[in-house]
C-alpha cells in the first residue's frame, strides 16, 4: 500500500497519465433531476461514510482527460510494465514492438476491442467509461458502461481451486472486509482475456483492496499473481471520483464496422 | 512546475509506447488508420444517421471544401460512441438525413471516402466536437 508521502510525492510527476488514459466525460445531458455535484466533493470527509453503503453509487476514473488533480488527491502513478520472467519477456517485448510499429504505419492491429469483445478482468477497472457499484447483502456488483460489463463480488465466498474455475471474462469474485476496506480476491479469467498484452494461466490470482479515502473517492489497489508468467506480483493503483446523480448509459456493440482484413489490421467499412 | 510536468511527459509517453497500449485503453480502437495531420473539410447532405455502439456513424454526400476541382461523392464518417457523444452534449436525434451538415475529418489512409470526424457544423450553426480521444481539428 502507498503511503500518503509517496501519493503526494507522484502527484505532480504524473498529472499527464490521464491524458493517456481518459475519455472526456461529463454530466449526463438528461438527467436534468440529479443532484448537482457537490463543490467539495472530492474533500475529505469530516466523518468517514460508512464503506459497506457508501461505495454504492457512480464513479469515474480520476482525473479524467484534461481534468486538474484536486488538491490533496494526487493521480495514482502509471501503471509499471509486469514482471514476468525472463523466458516470457521477450515474447511480450516483441508483441507490442509489432503493435507499435503497425500504430506507426497506420495500420492498426486488430484487437479484442476491435472485436468488441469486453475489457474482462483487471482491465474492466481501468473506468474506461464511468462505473457503478452497487452494495447489497451478501454481494457487490460493479458495472461499467463500456461494453455493459457486470462482475458480482460474493461476500464470504468460497473460490473454486485454480483447475475447477471455469474461465470467464471477469471471472469469480470472493470479497471480505477488513476494517473499512473490502478485499477482493478473483481467479479464473480466460486466459486469451488480457491486460496490456500480458500473458497469465490458470493460476493468475488479481487481489483488490478498494476503500473510500473520502466520501467521494474511491481507490482500487490491485495485485496481480501469477506464479507461472510472473516473478514477483504486478501492482497498481486506480482511483474514482463519484458521479453524482449520473445514471448509466447501456452499451450493446450493435453494428461493428471494422473488421480484419486480409493483413490482420482493422478496417472500417465504408458505406451503409 | 512547468518543466517537472515535461519531463514526466516524456517520461510516461515512453512507458505508454512500452508497453501500457494506451490506444487501445482510449477507445473500441486505434485511430491509427486515420491522418489527423492531413484534415480535410467536407460539406454536403446526410443520408444516414448511424446511432449504435461502439461507434456512431455519418453517411453523407459531399465534397471537399477546399479543392476546386473535387467532385461530390459519399463519405462515411466514424464518430466516437454514443456515450462519449452524450457526455459532451450531442443527442440521438440532432442530425437527420437531408440535413446540411459541414465536417472536418482525418481521413482514411488508404485514401478510401470516409474519416475520423473532428468536428461537426449543424444546419443551425452549431459546432461540436467528436469527444477527447478523437481529438481537435487542426484545420478551420
Amino acid at each position: 500500500m502507498m503511503n500518503h508521502n509517496t501519493r503526494r510525492a507522484s502527484a505532480r510527476s504524473f498529472t499527464v497519465c490521464a491524458l493517456l488514459a481518459g475519455l472526456v466525460v461529463g454530466s449526463a445531458s438528461w438527467a436534468a433531476d440529479a443532484p448537482a455535484p457537490a463543490a467539495e466533493s472530492a474533500k475529505p470527509a469530516a466523518r468517514t461514510p460508512n464503506p459497506r453503503t457508501a461505495m454504492t453509487g457512480s464513479w469515474n476514473r480520476y482525473p479524467d482527460i484534461d481534468e486538474k488533480p484536486l488538491p490533496g488527491f494526487p493521480p495514482a502513478a502509471p501503471i509499471p510494465a509486469a514482471p514476468l520472467k525472463a523466458q516470457y519477456k521477450a515474447e511480450w517485448e516483441a508483441r507490442r514492438k509489432e503493435v507499435a510499429d503497425a500504430e506507426a504505419a497506420g495500420k492498426p492491429l486488430y484487437s479484442n476491442y476491435t472485436a468488441c469483445l469486453p475489457d474482462g478482468m483487471p482491465a474492466m477497472m481501468m473506468g474506461m467509461f464511468p462505473m457503478e457499484v452497487l452494495q447489497t447483502p451478501g454481494q457487490v456488483t460493479i458495472i461499467q458502461e463500456a461494453y455493459n460489463q457486470v462482475r458480482r463480488v460474493y461476500l464470504g465466498a468460497t473460490l473454486p481451486s485454480f483447475e475447477e474455475a471455469e474461465p470467464l471474462f471477469w471471472g469469480h469474485s470472493t470479497g471480505r472486509w477488513e476494517g473499512d476496506t473490502l478485499v477482493v480476491e478473483t481467479i479464473g479469467v480466460k486466459e486469451d482475456v488480457r491486460f496490456r498484452d500480458v500473458p497469465h494461466s490458470n493460476q493468475m490470482r488479481i487481489s483488490e483492496r478498494l476503500r473510500l479515502l473520502s466520501a467521494n473517492m474511491l481507490e482500487d489497489e490491485v495485485t496481480v499473481t501469477d506464479p507461472v508468467y510472473l516473478e514477483a506480483p504486478w501492482k497498481w493503483r486506480w482511483l474514482y471520483q463519484r458521479k453524482p446523480g449520473y445514471r448509466m448509459l447501456e452499451y450493446v456493440c450493435e453494428e461493428n464496422r471494422e473488421y480484419r482484413d486480409e493483413s490482420g489490421a482493422a478496417r472500417m467499412r465504408i458505406g451503409k | 512546475m512547468k518543466k517537472i510536468e515535461a519531463r514526466h511527459i516524456v517520461a510516461v509517453l515512453s512507458s505508454a509506447l512500452l508497453g501500457l497500449g494506451a490506444t487501445v485503453a482510449l477507445a473500441h480502437h486505434s485511430f491509427a488508420m486515420f491522418d489527423s495531420d492531413h484534415q480535410v473539410k467536407v460539406a454536403g447532405t446526410v443520408k444516414h444517421f448511424q446511432w449504435t455502439n461502439p461507434h456512431v456513424y455519418i453517411e453523407m454526400d459531399g465534397k471537399n471544401v477546399k479543392d476546386e476541382k473535387a467532385a461530390d461523392q459519399h463519405y462515411t464518417i466514424e464518430c466516437a460512441s454514443p456515450g462519449i457523444l452524450t457526455r459532451i452534449g450531442w443527442k440521438f436525434n440532432m442530425v437527420k438525413p437531408g440535413d446540411t451538415i459541414t465536417v472536418i475529418i482525418a481521413p482514411l489512409r488508404t485514401g478510401e471516402p470516409g474519416g475520423l470526424l473532428k468536428q461537426i457544423t449543424l444546419s443551425d450553426g452549431r459546432k461540436f466536437l467528436n469527444g477527447g480521444p478523437a481529438g481537435k481539428p487542426n484545420i478551420e
